[in-house]
C-alpha cells in the first residue's frame, strides 16, 4: 500500500514538473508580449541602444539574483510552490512566509509528500489572493487608496512595519522548539548590518541560511540538537 | 486619455491577471485532489485555504501600495503588471530608474514619464530584467528538486533539522534588518528602531501567546489564524504607537 502511495506521489511530481514547465513559458511568453502589444497599439519602438543600456546596469545583478534565488528557495517552497511563485513573485517577503505558516499549521514537513500539497495550495491561494486584492484595489479604489497610502494617514506608519511583523510572527511560531538555531545566523546577521546597514535583505538571505545550515550541521553533529524534540516540526 | 491609462492597457492588466488567476487555480486543484489522495482532510486543506488567505491581506495592502507609488511615474496600469507577474518593488524601481538615466531623464521616478519612447524602454526593461528565473525553472529545476529529495530522503534526522534551519535562516536575515538595518534617508519609519524593534518584540510575543493560549485551552480552530492575527495586531500596535508615544521617541532609527 506504502509503495503504491510512493510510485503515485512520485508520478505526481513528475507531472507538477511538466505543468511547471509549461507554465514557466507560458508566463515568459505571456510577459514578453506585454511590451510587444504595448509598442504596437502605441506604435512606438525604443531605441534598441536605449533599452540596452538601461538593461546593462541591472542584468548582472538581477540575474545573479534570480540563480541564487532559485536554488536556495526551492528547497522551502517545494515543486508546485517554486513554479508559481517565481512566476508571481514577491517571494521573500510573501509567498515563502505563508507557505511556512500553511506547512506549521497542517503540522507537515516541507520536502515530504504532505508538505509539497500544503504548500502548492497555500502558495496558489496567497499568489490569487494578492493578485485579486492589486487588482480591485487599481480598478475600484484606486482614488481612495492615497487616503490610506499617504505619508500622514493613521495606517501609514503600519504598513512601513510589514516585515517585522510578518517575520516577527514566523519567529514566534518556531521559538518553542527552534529557539538554539537563532543565535548564530541573527548575530552574524545584525553584523554584517553593522557595517553594511543597506545591504538589501535579499542579498542578506543567502549569508543567513547558509550560516544557518552549518551551525546546525555542526550542532546535530555534536548532539547539541536532538532528532526527538525536532522531527515533530509544526506538529 | 493619459496614453498610459487607456482601455487598451487596462486590457493588457486583465489578460496578466486571468492568466495568473488560472494558473494559480490549476495548481490549487491538482493540489487539492493529490492531498486527498495521500489521506489529508478536507479540513486540513480548507484550512490551509482560509489561514493563507488572512495571511496575505496585509502584505497584499503593501504591494498595492508599492503600485500606488509607481503610479506617479508609470501610470497605474504597468506597476499593477509588473508586480502581478514576478515583481517587487526593489527589481521594479531600480529597472525603471535604470532606464530614466539611460535615456538621460532628469529627475528620475519623482517625475511623471510622459514621452512614449521612454516608457516603452522602461516597460521592456522592467520586463526583460526580472524573467530570468523563467528560463532557469524549465531548464534546470527538476533536476535541482530531484537531488534535494535524494539528499533528504536518505538522512532522516538530519534532513529534519537541515530544513528548519533554512527556514530560520531565512527568517534570521529579517530579524537581522529589523535590528540593525538602514531605511531610505527620506523615509521616516522604515529602518531598524524603536518602532520596528517595537512591532518585532511584539509580533513574536503575539504569536507566543496565542500558541500559549490553542494549547491551555485546546482551541483548533484558532490554531490557523494564529500567526496573520499576530501580524496584524502588531501592525496595529505600531499604528497606535505612532499616535500616542511622543514623536521625537518613536521616529528614533539607529541606522538612517
Amino acid at each position: 500500500m506504502k509503495m503504491r502511495v510512493k510510485k503515485e506521489h512520485e508520478s505526481y511530481y513528475d507531472r507538477v514538473h511538466l505543468w511547471g514547465k509549461i507554465s514557466s513559458v507560458s508566463a515568459l511568453v505571456m510577459m514578453l508580449a506585454v511590451p510587444l502589444a504595448i509598442c504596437a497599439y502605441l506604435d512606438v519602438w525604443p531605441k534598441a541602444s536605449g533599452v540596452f543600456n538601461g538593461l546593462l546596469k541591472i542584468i548582472p545583478l538581477f540575474w545573479t539574483v534570480a540563480i541564487i534565488e532559485v536554488i536556495t528557495y526551492a528547497p522551502l517552497l517545494g515543486a508546485g510552490g517554486t513554479y508559481l511563485s517565481f512566476v508571481t513573485g514577491n517571494i521573500s517577503n510573501l509567498k515563502l512566509p505563508c507557505g511556512l505558516n500553511a506547512l506549521k499549521n497542517a503540522g507537515v514537513k516541507s520536502n515530504t509528500p504532505e508538505g509539497e500539497v500544503i504548500s502548492t495550495i497555500a502558495i496558489a491561494v496567497s499568489a490569487i489572493t494578492t493578485t485579486v486584492v492589486i487588482a480591485v484595489g487599481v480598478v475600484l479604489f484606486s482614488p481612495l487608496l492615497p487616503l490610506i497610502t499617504a505619508e500622514d494617514s493613521f495606517f501609514a506608519p503600519a504598513l512601513k512595519q510589514i516585515l517585522p511583523a510578518l517575520f516577527g510572527a514566523l519567529a514566534g511560531g518556531y521559538f518553542a522548539k527552534y529557539f538554539k538555531l537563532y543565535y548564530l545566523p541573527v548575530f552574524i546577521g545584525v553584523l554584517v548590518l553593522v557595517f553594511a546597514p543597506e545591504l538589501p535583505v535579499g542579498t542578506l538571505i543567502p549569508v543567513t541560511v547558509l550560516i544557518s545550515l552549518l551551525a546546525a550541521h555542526l550542532m546535530y553533529k555534536k548532539g547539541l540538537i536532538s532528532v526527538e524534540s525536532d522531527s515533530d516540526e509544526g506538529k | 486619455m493619459d496614453f498610459k491609462e487607456s482601455g487598451f492597457m487596462y486590457l493588457v492588466g486583465g489578460f496578466v491577471v486571468f492568466f495568473i488567476v488560472c494558473q494559480s487555480l490549476f495548481f490549487l486543484i491538482k493540489a487539492w485532489r493529490q492531498g486527498r489522495k495521500l489521506g489529508l482532510s478536507a479540513k486540513t486543506l480548507k484550512d490551509t485555504v482560509s489561514s493563507s488567505v488572512l495571511f496575505t491581506l496585509a502584505p497584499a495592502l503593501a504591494i498595492l501600495a508599492t503600485v500606488i507609488t509607481l503610479a506617479g511615474a508609470l501610470g497605474l496600469v504597468v506597476p499593477w503588471i509588473r508586480l502581478t507577474v514576478i515583481g517587487n518593488i526593489s527589481y521594479e524601481v531600480t529597472a525603471a530608474q535604470s532606464t530614466l538615466e539611460a535615456f538621460g531623464i532628469p529627475g528620475g521616478l519623482a517625475v511623471e514619464i510622459k514621452d512614449k519612447e521612454v516608457f516603452t524602454a522602461a516597460v521592456w526593461v522592467m520586463t526583460v530584467g526580472s524573467v530570468f528565473p523563467l528560463v532557469l525553472l524549465p531548464l534546470f529545476f527538476k533536476k535541482i528538486h530531484n537531488k534535494i529529495g535524494q539528499a533528504l530522503s536518505s538522512k532522516g534526522g538530519w534532513s529534519d533539522v537541515m530544513s528548519a534551519a533554512a527556514f530560520i535562516g531565512l527568517i534570521s536575515a529579517f530579524l537581522a534588518k529589523a535590528l540593525a538595518g538602514a531605511g531610505d534617508k527620506n523615509i521616516i519609519g522604515d529602518g531598524a528602531g524603536v518602532l520596528s524593534l517595537l512591532t518585532l518584540i511584539s509580533s513574536i510575543v503575539f504569536m507566543l501567546a496565542f500558541e500559549f493560549v490553542c494549547k491551555r485551552y485546546k482551541l483548533k480552530w484558532l490554531e490557523p489564524f494564529a500567526m496573520p492575527l499576530s501580524m496584524l495586531l502588531a501592525m496595529g500596535l505600531a499604528a497606535v504607537a505612532w499616535q500616542v508615544l511622543p514623536e521625537n521617541f518613536v521616529t528614533v532609527e539607529w541606522r538612517g
